[in-house]
């Protein structure tokens, strides 16, 4: 199977618990966190994710959050094999 | 004012007039407001019955229903009523208490992270942690859990907002919900319901809680698809519909789910393939094309590919495609099938076979009643043998098949409905045992809540796959040992009486529907009754078990 991985740019509310609801919603989609970058004052996220599963499964989910106020994805970044 | 009246007034300006819970140490200012605040509170006898209760009040009515209970294990308890109505869409709002914010993270007494657990459990949650922020927040709440997909969200509250004097600013803004369609979407939807030759509507839970009854109605008087509900949609289109074909998935109809394998165009109207309704996925109407109508654009390709997608208010979306349709001889075959298929039970009974029952109490019931069952094998056969004419009358824990759902669901139906409407519970002896306190409530309360308990001395629905796949080894589903149902109703001055054969099963029914006030009728039934028709686990739902 293809293992993808992509690179995703979310805007969110600066609430305390934002970052925990981004990552359980990753983590529960089947999505695996390769890196993340966190600036808290500009609220921005960007993370890397890898899965064998399509990545508007996740994006899709994520855009869903209340403190999401934007989902984009930056690139398509490399595919690997496993097995 | 404190920021527990601010609370307690708030919930009367979003027009709440009932709420269900159980006071503790965190949340007792706010029990201080609603000693005197206006509101009627309904004490349950456990936070998930409260949680439960605001569950079966919000289905009953279409209204937001609020529960509260105190920090720690009073939140916790609520935890499973809050998953469920996850899982069912339903919008409520739950208020929890929580240790003053100076000993927040101290572990103090009582403390749990609540808003931790509620992160996987709700639409979404809030802290307060600004005292001025309450009123918002609260505003806040009401919206999310009623835009959009409903839903549910909590909102904790420390001890010492709930007693600092609070402004009460509302200036917020919430997301709108996502509408993705456009006129060349709408076209090309019509287009695949014109090309189509055998088309079949899939409807989901969605279209009761848009309220799209009646545009749903209208589009099926109109084009004259035949249809199919899943557990939720029970009620959205009414069984006496000549092309209404019932259930479909795991126990539904055979006329349901032969019609959804041969179809070329599957309409999806606020469903979610669900894998209940699918069986194995690659064979669910694998040589149809697909029309899905939703709003959470979530949905949308998750589980199957869709040609078309239209994203929006299903009231809106339904009449915007309502055509007529040429497809008589699909019609005439669908309608074959329900006949041929039709449920029977014209069998000699000696002992009380339950769907037969269930059917006749269907017949006696008058429309308005509402049905709050359990989980099980008993909560099939409701789906199956009772006929609804509205989403709202039927309340049947689906997504989360919640046992325990029932009785706390119908005292949420009976605060939410009128003293003309009918409220039933039908139970088994199973799941009636896990929220069985809440006799206490209707005993408190002197509720009008009729109570059918289907009793096989067993965990029916396991037992029965325990029969059909894992060599009738019978682990820990047998319940010979339960208590005297009619002697712990009598414990809560409830009127009870015992059935055991079909010739008592008329006039018994008579007497329950006929009594003042609560009432419990104990079925004893052959625990070898199984559920049929039945798609084994991994099945194509074209291949449906009939027997042993």
């Amino acid at each position: 199977m293809s293992l993808a991985q992509h690179q995703l740019k979310l805007v969110v509310n600066q609430s305390p618990e934002v970052l925990e609801r981004v990552l359980r919603v990753v983590r529960h989609r089947g999505y695996k966190i390769d890196q993340l970058n966190w600036q808290h004052e500009d609220g921005e996220l960007i993370l890397t994710v890898s899965s064998q599963r399509a990545l508007h499964l996740l994006t899709n989910q994520l855009a869903k959050l209340v403190d999401v106020k934007d989902v984009t994805e930056l690139n398509m970044m490399q595919t690997s094999k496993s097995a | 004012m404190r920021g527990a009246d601010l609370l307690v007034s708030y919930l009367k300006q979003e027009g709440i007039t009932t709420v269900f819970g159980y006071p503790g140490g965190a949340i007792m200012p706010v029990y201080d407001a609603l000693y005197d605040g206006g509101l009627k509170h309904v004490l349950c006898r456990h936070e998930q019955g409260a949680a439960f209760s605001a569950l079966g009040y919000a289905r009953a009515s279409g209204k937001v229903g609020v529960c509260i209970a105190t920090s720690g294990p009073g939140a916790t308890n609520l935890i499973t009523g809050l998953a469920d109505a996850y899982m069912d869409s339903v919008p409520i709002v739950a208020i929890t208490g929580q240790v003053t914010s100076a000993v927040i993270g101290t572990d103090a007494f009582q403390e749990m992270d609540v808003l931790g657990l509620s992160l996987a459990c709700t639409k979404h949650s809030f802290m307060v942690t600004d005292k001025d922020e309450l009123a918002n927040v609260l505003q806040q709440a009401f919206t999310v859990a009623k835009s959009g997909r409903p839903g549910p969200v909590l909102v904790d509250i420390p001890k010492d907002i709930q007693l600092a004097e609070v402004e009460a600013a509302l200036t917020i803004s919430t997301k709108d919900p996502i509408t993705q369609y456009d006129d060349e979407r709408l076209e090309a939807a019509k287009q695949l319901l014109a090309n189509a030759k055998q088309p079949i509507l899939y409807v989901g839970g969605g279209v009761g809680m848009a309220n799209a009854v009646d545009e749903l109605q209208g589009f099926v008087d109109a084009t004259g698809i035949p249809s199919v509900t899943t557990l939720k949609g029970i009620g959205a289109i009414p069984n006496s519909k000549p092309y209404a074909l019932g259930m479909l998935g795991m126990h539904g109809t055979k006329a349901a789910n032969l019609c959804v394998h041969e179809c070329d165009l599957l309409v999806v109207i606020g469903a979610r393939f669900d894998d209940r309704v699918t069986g194995r996925l690659e064979s669910f109407a694998s040589n149809a094309r697909v029309l899905h109508i939703d709003i959470d654009p979530a949905e949308i390709n998750k589980l199957r590919q869709s040609d078309v997608s239209l994203c929006g208010d299903l009231k809106d979306i339904l009449p915007a495609l309502t055509t007529t349709l040429s497809i008589h001889e699909w019609q005439q075959y669908c309608r074959d099938l329900k006949v041929q298929y039709n449920w029977n039970y014209d069998a000699p009974y000696r002992s009380i076979y339950a769907p037969k029952l269930l059917n006749q109490l269907s017949e006696k019931l008058p429309s308005n009643a509402v049905v709050s069952c359990d989980v099980g094998q008993h909560q099939m056969w409701v789906a199956q043998h009772m006929n609804f004419t509205r989403p709202e009358n039927h309340l049947s824990s689906s997504g989360l098949g919640t046992m325990g759902f029932g009785l706390p669901a119908a005292i949420g139906a009976r605060h939410a409905r009128g003293r003309q409407d009918p409220v039933v519970v039908v139970s088994g002896d199973g799941s009636f045992m896990m929220n069985v306190q809440e006799l206490g409530t209707i005993k408190r309360e002197q509720l009008n809540v009729k109570i059918v308990l289907i009793d096989n001395q067993r965990l029916g629905m396991v037992r029965q796959w325990q029969q059909l796949f894992f060599e009738e080894r019978y682990s820990e589903t047998i319940l010979t040992d339960n208590p005297d149902f009619v002697t712990l109703a009598s414990a809560f001055n409830i009127q009870a009486r015992t059935i055991t054969m079909q010739a008592d099963v008329a006039p018994a029914l008579d007497e329950m529907i006929n009594s003042n006030g609560a009432f419990l009728l104990h079925v004893r039934i052959n625990e070898a009754d199984n559920v049929w028709p039945l798609v084994p686990p991994g099945a194509s739902n074209a291949d449906m078990m009939e027997k042993v």
